[in-house]
């Protein structure tokens, strides 16, 4: 397969977008182009989870192709739930690596605010299984939270940790113009305060309001091309090194080990594989702490730290800006928001931002590996990247 | 007439592997026959293997909280249900009764509530 | 105006107890005071209200709208026994909530306007409210209605409040629900929070002005944008608004 790199990067603002669906997706790709300097895009991947449900547009591959006056290129929206993003940046690599395509645009957009948040929590629960989960009420916090439950009886985990990984990502994303959240919090209000019941209350116990990622609306794309596409690019080379995916069962109730994201284990290994390197090389990661837990459980389950050491590292500062393995400075999920389809590519703007080495105070020094974790279901179906700095 | 509601797991006839929710084939032997299982009523008494209580619910749930929770089945199986426990711990002995578990405006959906023994 | 006029038209308000001022630690960290105001601070907090009404989101423009005009009717004596309690950070106005005692044992509640996002203050502003008719107007019930699906979740089915439907509320539409002494009890944890007295010096700061938040809630580009995006989805109208407002031409 051909070498596959980023030849263009863009992002909108995360919070509420008041502008049409297409016009999301649109943006970033517009920023794509002119941070490329490339026009003659032959294809456009658009990751995204709800168009059809919460903003009655489907088709939407079609709008944004057109939109950006790309046609007659090739457009397709690829739908993988909260893993959408990755996804299509997975079929951008296939397009260009099969020597396909040589110019992709793979651009990601969700506009979930325009439902109320009560809907925004149904539209996500339409993830889990019909028949078993989805009719007793289940939601995706409820998922985390009996997930949680059993790795606190498991490792030792307290909400105490949970509250660091919301005061470390939160905080981080006031380093980001581009983050959701730009509010400090802090361990005293949401935790140890006399009011911190309320200011913090459970969403799904053991998991609170802080413990889980905002509604959003965002958008972000990559613009993905061939070796011979990128030597016409002024901008730093950073390869799209590996992919790599792994699915799990539906029904999170009937998997072996409760504790364990297999998913994520294998989608890791695989991305590492095909980049060939190994967890140990990484200087920066984004990981999908759409929940507080799930930080921890995917820095074990990647391979960063030990099973059930994830929160020890945190405890040491390791995965802070200036530790040895930064995760989620851009804010993460948490911080930066979490526009369902567009947050796998909005995960992956970051560390090719933080590999061209234009993350500015949020700079991870010296970067040349990082690693996306983008994490659909709970669990079902998780898409990982590996992007290498060349030159 | 009075139905007795069930819920049902699925037992593929090649190799004896049960299946709940279920699957159009086989995890077990992976055989490509349709209908090649028999449905049998799912155990009612288990283990509570974790829970939670959830306080954003979806429109349709005009409770406080709801209680969930996956119980391992007598027989092994696991299975998400509610639970109407006030003081969940994990391990816990539970039973479970068919019961209304989501109530929409035209439709009445049932499933598990786990109680405590 | 003739004086006796005024007199007809003017309710007497009862004595009402005053509601002492109390503090919480935010999230953030930072601490709010959480006090009564009287009319003398209503035209600041009008001034500071206003901006809102052109929020077209999240029920921003309804409730600031309301608010105003209760703040108003307060102001020159149209409104029986209403208060008002504010909450200040760094003596900016982080939230206005008020309600009114219809009799001595019944309050009702008005409105809950936060003006600052993400903090969950106008869930303590709330809660200030229901300890206020509680624990100090020592009322029996409260009626409460919802104008948002979010304040629904919150006060109805949170606190599992009671149905009055024979009982109109003052803000019209739905019918009202009751938070009652038993759930008041039952929720008072999550009701009656923040610490007294409050200390000299954030109090004084609080006195001395309502000063304007810095971050609030502010319109769209276009006054329907949220609207228009849904049916436009080219956006062409909404790109064309946007030049209008900027440019403030209408040929543009």
């Amino acid at each position: 397969m051909r070498s596959v790199y980023v030849a263009g990067i863009g992002i909108t603002t995360f919070g509420r977008l008041e502008y049409p669906l297409a016009e999301i997706a649109a943006y970033p790709a517009m920023m794509a182009m002119k941070d490329a300097g490339l026009t003659d895009v032959e294809q456009v991947y658009v990751a995204n989870m709800g168009g059809g449900r919460i903003n009655h547009q489907t088709g939407l591959a079609s709008a944004v192709v057109d939109t950006l006056s790309l046609t007659p290129a090739g457009a397709e929206v690829i739908e993988n739930g909260p893993a959408s993003g990755a996804s299509a940046l997975k079929q951008g690599v296939l397009a260009v690596g099969s020597g396909m395509y040589d110019v992709v645009l793979v651009t990601g957009a969700e506009r979930m605010r325009e439902v109320n948040n009560l809907d925004a929590t149904d539209f996500i629960a339409t993830l889990t299984h019909p028949l078993s989960e989805y009719v007793y009420g289940v939601t995706l916090p409820a998922h985390a939270a009996m997930f949680t439950r059993l790795y606190m009886a498991k490792y030792g985990v307290t909400e105490r940790h949970l509250a660091m990984v919301a005061v470390k990502n939160q905080n981080q994303a006031m380093a980001n113009e581009f983050a959701h959240l730009q509010q400090n919090i802090t361990i005293e209000g949401i935790l140890d305060s006399p009011e911190a019941m309320t200011n913090n209350p459970y969403v799904a116990e053991p998991l609170r309001f802080f413990d889980c990622c905002p509604v959003s609306d965002g958008g972000a794309c990559l613009m993905l091309v061939s070796e011979d596409a990128m030597a016409g690019v002024d901008r730093p080379w950073v390869r799209l090194a590996g992919v790599g995916q792994a699915t799990d069962s539906h029904a999170v109730a009937e998997r072996a080990d409760p504790t364990e994201l297999t998913a994520v284990r294998l989608a890791a290994e695989r991305s590492f594989a095909m980049a060939g390197c190994g967890p140990a090389d990484v200087d920066v990661a984004e990981l999908h702490d759409a929940f507080t837990i799930l930080e921890i459980a995917e820095s074990e389950e990647a391979g960063f730290f030990g099973k059930g050491e994830g929160h020890l590292a945190l405890e040491q500062g390791e995965t802070a800006l200036g530790g040895s393995l930064p995760i989620n400075v851009s804010g993460g999920l948490k911080g930066r928001g979490h526009p369902v389809g567009a947050t796998g590519i909005a995960q992956a703007h970051e560390i090719v931002t933080q590999l061209r080495h234009e993350a500015g105070a949020r700079q991870v020094d010296d970067a040349a590996i990082g690693f996306t974790c983008n994490f659909g279901g709970f669990g079902n179906n998780v898409v990982c990247l590996t992007f290498v700095r060349e030159r | 007439m009075t139905v007795e509601r069930r819920i049902y797991a699925y037992r593929c006839r090649s190799c004896g592997t049960a299946h709940y929710p279920f699957r159009m084939r086989c995890r077990g032997c992976g055989n490509l026959e349709f209908f090649e299982f028999d449905a049998e009523p799912l155990p009612t008494a288990g283990t509570l293997l974790t829970f939670t209580h959830v306080h954003n619910l979806p429109a349709e749930y005009e409770v406080e909280r709801l209680g969930l929770g996956v119980v391992e089945l007598e027989g092994g199986m696991r299975v998400t249900g509610q639970i109407d426990i006030d003081r969940p711990e994990l391990g816990m002995p539970v039973s479970g009764s068919v019961e209304v578990v989501r109530h929409e405006p035209y439709e009445d959906y049932w499933g598990l509530v786990f109680r405590e023994g | 105006m003739s004086v006796d006029l005024e007199k007809t038209l003017r309710p007497i308000d009862a004595d009402l107890p005053p509601y002492p001022a109390k503090w919480v630690t935010l999230a953030s960290g930072d601490e709010m005071v959480i006090r009564q105001v009287g009319r003398d601070d209503v035209s600041t907090l009008l001034a500071h209200v206003e901006p809102l009404i052109h929020v077209e989101r999240d029920y921003y423009d309804i409730v600031a709208a309301r608010v105003y005009a209760e703040l108003l009717a307060y102001h020159v004596h149209r409104v029986q026994d209403e208060y008002v309690l504010v909450a200040q950070i760094d003596g900016e106005l982080a939230a206005v909530v008020n309600g009114r005692q219809v009799r001595p044992g019944l309050g009702m509640s008005l409105h809950t306007l936060a003006l600052r996002r993400g903090l969950r203050i106008g869930a303590h502003a709330f809660a200030a409210k229901m300890e206020y008719h509680m624990d100090i107007l020592g009322h029996d019930e409260v009626l409460v209605v919802a104008e948002s699906p979010i304040g629904f979740r919150r006060w109805m089915i949170e606190y599992q409040l009671e149905e009055r439907f024979d009982t109109p509320h003052e803000l019209g539409g739905v019918p009202s629900y009751a938070l009652t002494r038993e759930l008041f009890e039952r929720a008072r944890s999550k009701l009656v929070v923040g610490r007294r007295p409050v200390p000299a010096e954030l109090l004084a700061k609080a006195q001395e002005a309502i000063l304007p938040p810095t971050d609030p809630p502010t319109p769209p580009a276009d006054l329907l944008a949220a609207t228009r995006a849904r049916y436009d989805t080219t956006g062409t109208a909404l790109m064309l608004q946007r030049r209008i407002q900027e440019q403030g031409v209408h040929d543009a």
